[in-house]
């Protein structure tokens, strides 16, 4: 993967304690540094409480480090004069469907981020028009949000937030509350997005089936990263995974437990597609043998 | 019989599209109108003046082609209290007769001291009851609410400009609100049901009762209030995430358009308000 | 065969009836549950699955349809809700969210507490709860709530209900929102009721999750009707078009072997778990053994 010399968004250990300055508070991330290049696919994972949502609202300065900084595009997220810059440019979807839209029709709280923005009425048009087309909810313009599914508010948010035209979404366990056939949905969306439109996606998932989709898999355990690395290599892992209360994808074990019984086996699959070939190829070779 | 089911009943906020004139109007000219036409039905004390609102209104209603039996549903909940009202009022209301007023007595009995001033009192609060009513409905059945915020918005723009009213702050927190009254609503029943479901007893009867009573509701205020609480923190980190940093600066999506319609619905209202108030109607 | 405990019949059910806003919800519902039985109920959001269990325990009433649940007759408007719900346990989706008193041995006492049972006695139903939950009675009852992790806090609302020792337990989408590890704590605990305490169960889930395994009988739902019935092996072992179908899908084990087989490779299309997908790969594919042969296998 071709990575540019300069990421969007960099952490520089960056530490974050909840409660009192000074006094004995909680610390949700004691001291990560992180980089995260134009056009990747990042998937963070950790089991409850390991900070990956306090790192999450660190990325557009929702959040600032107790100690440490984050540089977003070479603004560093403490000032306040370029918050505005830093959230046009990291938007994020949040995991409460029910909790992030704000208007009472669709296309207006599509509207809502640009408007903040300032963009010109014409262009405003544009770019609702744009962002319902890409989320494939075009039809529904005019309902009012409460009528609509879990995976269609979100699929909703995800428009109002690329109509500012981010260079970076994040994901906050954004599927968290849906069902299959919304999570099938959104991740569609967002797969469109990091491909087509080479937008810099950062999910936050307890689905260990979604990470495996991503082009890196952070893991965060106790307010660390504890694991940086491709999907194939992260899954590898199972034993520590397991032991931080994570998974790996079932495919992914399913291909494990056959490696143990047979090392030509590979152990690192991370899709049906690559087990069926890869099962096709151990077959094939043991056909030769004979 | 669904005890619980409690959306059913929030019609705040319920619009029925049916793409009439009344739909179309510009939502600045229609709560404009709206406001003489209250103003009408508040001040007027004759039969006759109400007797004009009312056919007035229910034309109106006609016009929306939203069903009137639908406008009336909203009367049912209200209709004990009304009754009680006018019972009251007939039977107990003492109009000052030092001041000359032409009331004469229908009959007396203890207390209770019926003249036909307290019949056209009672008569005349239950036209304008229904009439306010009728006209609320219609107003937001035929409006949706982001119309009725855009039009606050607009309305107190200048007074934004000259002195510092927060019309922007004002069109936001109503749209806010009404965004979320749905979704209270539900989560509201779903705490009950849960609720119920794990022991909860709604109708305690006791010697204390009122305190059971209250302690009975805890179960529903506490989940209720911290998920409120929650929501809003979420909301706000949403908002802020969306680059939400107060009106200034602001662009809006949606334009609003005044046309000859518009002004004329207005005139028609305040004709309408000035007939009924000023014509000096025999009784 | 046991006694059958709910028995729901042609059963029709319209949210908003009566207004502009109408939306039929279930239309002709046919479901048992026998006393011990562990049910599983799937379909996707709005299928009517939630409607459905709230007729069990009495908070919608059958506008159409019959409804009889252990011997009470939902139809019968004076019968005793109340007595029925002690009985029938209803756990809705994230139940976390309904805790409201300060101290988790207070919370879980509150069904006892309504019950009217002595101090001693809610004392003693609180103990077993919670132990029943894995949490233990001394460590856990004066705790206070907010400070509990997501996955204590679910188990504590569930020993909120088990505190009313019911006969019937409803868990609605009991793993919603967990991290891996707090799902297999709960499926492990799941698992537990269902053979230490005897309950009978119904598990409602939009998911082919591992829960759904411990379930003798799975009823799927689509479109406020039930469209296929049968074991968990017979239901996740229908192709996934099918399942999708239903707005449902396939688990990753099943999905797996559904492609091995599609691809030719000689493997069962039942498969429920790893462990079961793991020996018949390995069979296929002559693992440890002879080499399985087929001319049709992998032809591409």
């Amino acid at each position: 993967m071709a990575s540019p010399a300069e990421p969007i968004v960099r952490l520089e250990g960056v530490r974050h304690v909840y409660g009192p300055h000074g006094g004995k508070g909680v610390e949700a991330l004691r001291g990560v540094s992180l980089a995260f290049y134009a056009g990747e696919h990042v998937a963070i994972i950790g089991p409850n409480g390991s900070g990956k949502s306090t790192l999450a609202k660190h990325l557009n300065a929702l959040l600032l480090p107790t100690e440490g900084d984050v540089w977003v595009k070479g603004w560093n997220t403490r000032d306040p004069r370029h918050w505005r810059d830093v959230r046009s440019t990291v938007g994020m979807v949040f995991q409460n469907p029910d909790a992030q839209l704000v208007a009472t029709v669709v296309e207006e709280d599509v509207a809502f981020g640009p408007e903040n923005l300032g963009v010109p009425r014409d262009e405003l048009r544009a770019r609702v028009d744009w962002a319902l087309d890409v989320v494939d909810m075009q039809a529904y313009r005019f309902r009012p949000p409460h009528l609509l599914s879990g995976g269609q508010k979100q699929r909703v948010a995800i428009a109002g937030v690329i109509a500012m035209r981010p260079q970076v979404l994040v994901l906050d366990e954004a599927t968290a509350m849906l069902d299959p056939l919304g999570r099938r949905d959104v991740l569609r969306t967002v797969e469109h997005l990091n491909r087509e439109a080479g937008m810099t996606i950062v999910a936050i998932t307890h689905f260990m089936e979604e990470a495996a989709l991503a082009d890196r898999v952070v893991v965060m355990h106790a307010g660390q990263v504890v694991l940086d690395g491709p999907p194939r290599e992260v899954f590898r892992q199972r034993e520590r995974l397991q032991a931080w209360g994570l998974d790996v994808p079932h495919v992914t074990e399913l291909a494990a437990r056959l490696h143990a019984l047979d090392p030509a086996f590979p152990p690192d699959v991370l899709s049906i597609e690559e087990l069926v070939e890869t099962a096709c190829q151990v077959w094939a070779g043991q056909e030769k043998a004979l | 019989m669904d005890e619980f089911e409690l959306l059913r009943y929030v019609t705040v906020g319920q619009y029925i599209p049916t793409g009439s004139l009344i739909h179309r109007l510009d939502p600045r000219f229609k709560l404009a109108a709206f406001a003489v036409l209250v103003g009408a039905v508040t001040f007027t004390g004759s039969y006759l003046g109400n007797a004009v609102l009312l056919v007035l209104i229910v034309g109106l209603v006609f016009l929306s082609r939203v069903p009137l039996r639908y406008v009336l549903s909203g009367l049912r909940p209200a209709l004990p209290v009304l009754l009680l009202l006018a019972a009251l009022q007939i039977l107990l209301y003492t109009p000052d007769f030092t001041r000359g007023t032409n009331c004469t007595t229908l009959f007396q009995f203890w207390i209770i001291h019926s003249t036909t001033c307290g019949v056209k009192l009672a008569i005349v609060s239950a036209a304008r009851f229904v009439e306010l009513l009728m006209l609320t409905s219609l107003l937001t059945l035929t409006t949706t609410t982001t119309e009725l915020t855009h039009g606050i918005e607009r309305l107190f723009a200048p007074l934004q400009q000259r002195f510092n009213f927060p019309a922007h702050e004002l069109a936001l927190i109503v749209t806010i609100t009404l965004r979320f009254v749905p979704t209270f609503a539900e989560e509201l029943e779903r705490i009950v049901k849960a609720q119920v479901s794990r022991g909860a007893d709604l109708g305690q009867r006791g010697r204390l009762r009122f305190i059971q009573q209250t302690r009975a509701l805890l179960p529903m205020l506490v989940p209720l209030f911290l998920g409120a609480l929650r929501r809003a923190e979420e909301l706000i980190l949403a908002m802020e995430a969306r680059c939400y940093m107060g009106g200034k600066g602001r662009t809006r999506l949606i334009e609003l358009h005044s046309t000859r319609q518009d002004v004329v619905a207005l005139f028609v209202a305040v004709l309408a308000a000035a007939t009924v108030l000023l014509v000096p109607w025999p009784w | 065969m046991s006694e059958v405990v709910v028995e729901v019949r042609g059963l029709e059910h319209t949210y908003m009836r009566g207004t502009p806003m109408e939306a039929p919800s279930l239309k002709g519902v046919d479901f048992d549950v026998r006393r011990g039985e562990t049910v599983a109920l799937l379909g996707h959001t709005g299928c009517g699955k939630s409607t459905l269990v709230q007729h069990l325990n009495g908070l919608l009433r059958p506008q159409k349809g019959r409804v009889r649940v252990l011997e009470y007759d939902l139809n019968d408007p004076k019968v005793d809700v109340k007595a029925l719900r002690r009985r029938v346990a209803l756990l809705f989706q994230n139940p976390e969210a309904q805790l409201f008193e300060r101290y988790v041995g207070d919370d879980v006492a509150f069904g006892p507490r309504q019950l009217g049972l002595s101090r001693e006695e809610v004392r003693a139903r609180v103990r077993e709860a919670l132990e029943a939950v894995g949490l233990g009675f001394e460590a856990f009852k004066d705790r206070l709530t907010f400070t509990l992790s997501g996955g204590e806090k679910r188990r504590v609302a569930l020993a909120g209900v088990l505190a009313l020792r019911p006969e019937i337990l409803v868990l609605d989408e009991p793993l919603a929102g967990l991290d891996p590890a707090g799902r297999r704590h709960l499926v492990e605990l799941i698992r537990r009721l269902k053979s230490e305490w005897g309950l009978t169960l119904i598990l409602v889930s939009h998911d082919l999750e591992d829960v759904v395994l411990l379930a003798d009988r799975c009823f799927v739902m689509a479109d406020g009707r039930v469209v296929l019935s049968g074991t968990p092996r017979e239901i996740f072992s229908q192709p996934p078009a099918r399942l999708a179908e239903f707005g449902l899908q396939p688990p990753a084990v099943t999905a797996a072997v559904h492609a091995l087989a599609e691809a030719g490779l000689g493997v069962r299309r039942d498969c429920l778990t790893v462990d079961e997908a793991v020996s018949e790969i390995a069979r296929a594919l002559g693992m440890g053994g002879k080499p399985w042969t087929s001319s049709s296998c992998c032809a591409t």
